[in-house]
């Protein structure tokens, strides 16, 4: 039915990382990545414009590995991927009274899927803080597209705002991090030792607590708007009419 | 109103029967009522033997958690109109049963005599003195009534054997470790004994919470940050073993 902490004790090390991913769902994510990038090659633009038609030899492609790591490691993503690819749990909804019992029986070794959560492999996930250095080095080269895009011809395009939209919702997600809001005052626990001693952090602590509460809307605002953008700009590349010009500086 | 509802009420008693089983009851419908009220009619009008756990009516102690149609929720808190005419009742399965909806929760106190006591830093001036908003964090954990909804719906705790302290504990220690007069870090005890690497951040100890408190942006997450800077993190490892302000517990 249950089992006692020294049972817990007991099987602390039986689990290894590669059960892990044996979920249907991991699989055909993993497929439907596969099949995104056969796409991306097979329908590669025609017509050639420089660095712009195929995305495995234009540069940017480096910085991929830096910004994908951050999103893999990031909190909000890992609440989403360990419940929707790897099912731990699928939701909170739990199961009924009976159910439980007999997935919990102590007296057999048979029980539910193995578990590893974040250790094993998945301990890779601490170094959030690295890819996160990372991301903020990347950010200055948002605000010099936009740059670029409002001084290149002296007009205010549709893709200059949409360049604006990108990177106001890149930054807004940069910092409202987790571990940001550890380093502005989450590993700090008396802000006004000795007493009533004045500091910025509690302030700061606090105003990015509020922007962390929404921590997941803005990473899949921010992704959803990536590829929204990455689209146009490719769009635009290939010769279709889509840049609009709204008005001249 | 003479509308009837029923309610299906987990019942086994471990010293007659093998297996337990839902058992229907007829309930009728007062505006307003709790699921609480429901299962009091049939212990006080219908089947006297339902044993039940309950105590305030006001979701302050703690005692009725129960799981309300796959959702563990205070009976007290659960209002009946929220939920239609059918109402499952279960008791809580991460927990040994002892009879219909009580549990037995006495394995959770074993777990909190492991975890490190408050302990005041040295060379202290008494009376202590503490800025009242330094103290917030760690009194928003202190809301905590002992439900234990956090440990019953914990996907960990209830499917899988781990060293996990479960949501409840690590909350008990962050209300330390947060403290502004405490002097140890829980951290590393937390990851290298209460098995912190095995939550994986999925927050349904967050959204039973009666209290609202936020178990896992507030005390887990942050806990987790911590034990990087200890276990992780060269860089922080040695800012912060230059300073040695904390006691580290291993």
């Amino acid at each position: 039915m249950s089992f006692s902490v020294k049972d817990k004790e007991k099987m602390e090390k039986v689990v290894k990382f590669p059960r892990e991913f044996g979920t249907i769902r991991f699989w055909s994510f993993v497929l439907l990545v596969l099949l995104a990038i056969y796409l991306m090659t097979e329908f590669a633009m025609s017509k050639p414009v420089e660095g712009l038609t195929d995305p495995f030899y234009a540069p940017t492609i480096l910085v991929l590995p830096l910004v994908a790591g951050f999103r893999a490691t990031c909190y909000a993503y890992r609440k989403d991927y360990h419940r929707h690819l790897f099912k731990h749990p699928m939701a909170c909804e739990v199961t009924s009274f009976r159910d439980a019992q007999k997935k919990m029986d102590i007296s057999g070794e048979k029980r539910g899927r193995l578990y590893v959560g974040e250790t094993n492999f998945f301990r890779l996930e601490n170094l959030h803080r690295y890819f996160w250095y990372a991301a903020v080095a990347i950010l200055p080269f948002f605000f010099f597209d936009i740059y670029v895009a409002l001084s290149y011809n002296g007009t205010f395009t549709l893709g200059a705002l949409l360049l604006i939209w990108n990177t106001f919702w890149a930054v807004i997600y940069t910092f409202s991090c987790h571990f940001f809001r550890h380093v502005t005052g989450g590993n700090v626990d008396c802000y006004s030792c000795p007493v009533n001693k004045k500091s910025a952090r509690r302030p700061l602590f606090n105003a990015i607590s509020k922007l962390n509460n929404n921590h997941e809307t803005f990473a899949w605002m921010s992704l959803a708007s990536f590829f929204l953008v990455d689209l146009f700009i490719r769009g635009v590349a290939v010769g279709l009419p889509i840049n609009i010009l709204l008005f001249r500086l | 109103m003479s509308e009837n509802i029923s309610v299906h009420v987990f019942r086994f008693d471990p010293e007659t029967e093998n297996e337990g089983k839902f058992v229907e009851y007829s309930v009728p419908y007062i505006e307003g009522m709790a699921v609480l009220d429901t299962v009091r009619y049939v212990e006080e009008n219908i089947d006297p033997t339902l044993s039940i756990r309950w105590n305030c009516k006001a979701g302050k102690c703690g005692s009725c958690s129960t799981e309300i149609n796959g959702k563990p929720s205070l009976m007290c808190k659960t209002k009946v109109d929220t939920l239609g005419k059918d109402i499952t009742v279960a008791p809580m399965a991460s927990f040994p049963l002892i009879k219909d909806l009580v549990t037995d929760i006495s394995e959770n106190w074993e777990i909190a005599r492991k975890i490190p006591m408050f302990s005041p830093r040295e060379g202290m001036e008494e009376p202590w003195k503490i800025n009242p908003k330094d103290v917030e964090r760690s009194k928003e954990f202190k809301r905590c009534i002992e439900c234990f909804l956090c440990m019953d719906v914990c996907h960990v705790i209830r499917e899988h054997y781990t060293p996990y302290f479960g949501p409840r504990y690590i909350v008990k220690a962050a209300s330390w470790d947060m403290h502004p007069l405490d002097a140890l870090d829980r951290s590393k005890f937390l990851n290298n004994e209460g098995g912190l690497g095995y939550c994986n951040i999925t927050k349904c100890c967050t959204d039973v919470c009666p209290e609202h408190i936020k178990i896992t942006d507030n005390a887990i997450i942050q806990e987790k940050e911590r034990n990087v800077d200890r276990q992780y993190d060269p860089i922080a490892m040695l800012i912060k073993g230059r300073r040695k302000k904390e006691k580290v517990v291993r």
